[in-house]
């Protein structure tokens, strides 16, 4: 963000291609956008030095056996909130987190096998963070999506 | 969404291509010692199964969104599930689930003006039938995210946009 970094027509339409099929080789992008493969392979490889650009294999919740997901909203009291938030993202079970407006602080994602975890994860290692004042959750009962071609690359765990 | 019943074999496939998608068959074979044609195999598997999609993800500067909201929904119980689905059709929402607690649908929304997420919120989500109350709460930084995992909703064709 608020970078020199800029791209064209060109690249947004390999970008298109990518997220039709990240597997598709650099031949099979030329042939579709009248290229060679030498400017799809550089124009790739540009945008993924900077930062701007992953082509991954994304995985199901199921695929990690995570069949309980939860959004914790944070109130924090007495610390800085980035602080706290930082200690809360050392979790593993926590899968994102995010400093927000409004009446709460910090929003969570949290994800676990089953929920027997729960009790663990709150008793002995979030509720211990210093400056969380009150945690109110949202259990997901029914994923209906969750699907993003677009993040935060730079923040921590993204990618 | 039952179980699946994937082994270290198909984890570590998950491992691999969820670095880098663009890595040959041959290459990944080589680096776990089994042949090109069980990781083609695998792949192709995983793929139908929904457990994985290959996809590009882009950083925030380089989209025409920039930012996350959250939107807290309170709707009819009796129409919940229905009443998410449309949310999850409104276009720049990313994510959509039923919960319990404080709302009953929860969306997150892509956005880069804030009149566009009034627009999503107040025009587009509370005008659905059987929506009583939204609430929005904008992300100002993110500590930590993950791309990498999300909900495949559509096996055979995982790169289905809106």
């Amino acid at each position: 963000m608020g970078d020199d970094f800029t791209t064209d027509d060109l690249d947004m339409e390999i970008i298109g291609q990518l997220r039709k099929n990240g597997r598709a080789t650099n031949q099979e992008i030329a042939d579709r956008l009248d290229l060679t493969a030498a400017t799809v392979s550089t124009r790739i490889k540009r945008m993924e030095k900077a930062n701007k650009l992953r082509v991954i294999a994304v995985s199901d919740f199921a695929a990690h056996g995570y069949n309980v997901m939860i959004e914790l909203a944070i109130e924090v009291e007495g610390r800085p909130s980035s602080e706290v938030a930082r200690e809360l993202a050392e979790f593993p079970e926590v899968f994102a987190a995010h400093l927000v407006t409004g009446r709460y602080d910090i929003d969570m994602l949290v994800v676990l096998h089953d929920y027997e975890e729960l009790a663990n994860l709150m008793l002995n290692k979030l509720s211990t963070v210093k400056g969380v004042r009150s945690m109110v959750p949202a259990i997901a009962i029914d994923v209906v999506k969750y699907e993003f071609d677009v993040a935060p690359l730079s923040a921590r765990g993204a990618v | 969404m039952s179980d699946p019943l994937l082994d270290d074999l198909d984890h570590q496939l998950i491992e691999i291509l969820s670095k880098d998608a663009r890595i040959s068959n041959r290459k990944i074979a080589a680096d776990l010692g089994v042949t090109e044609g069980t990781v083609r195999g695998r792949v192709k598997r995983l793929q139908q199964d929904g457990m994985i999609a290959f996809t590009a993800i882009t950083s925030f500067g380089l989209a025409d969104q920039t930012r996350l909201a959250f939107i807290g929904v309170q709707a009819d119980v009796g129409q919940v599930k229905d009443i998410a689905n449309e949310i999850a059709d409104v276009p720049l929402v990313n994510a959509a689930m039923i919960t319990m607690g404080r709302f009953n649908i929860l969306a997150f929304c892509l956005f880069n003006e804030l009149d566009k997420l009034h627009e999503i919120a107040s025009d587009q989500i509370l005008a659905i039938k059987g929506v009583h109350h939204v609430e929005t709460s904008i992300a100002v930084k993110t500590i930590k995210y993950n791309s990498r995992i999300v909900r495949i909703t559509k096996p055979e064709n995982p790169a289905k946009k809106k």
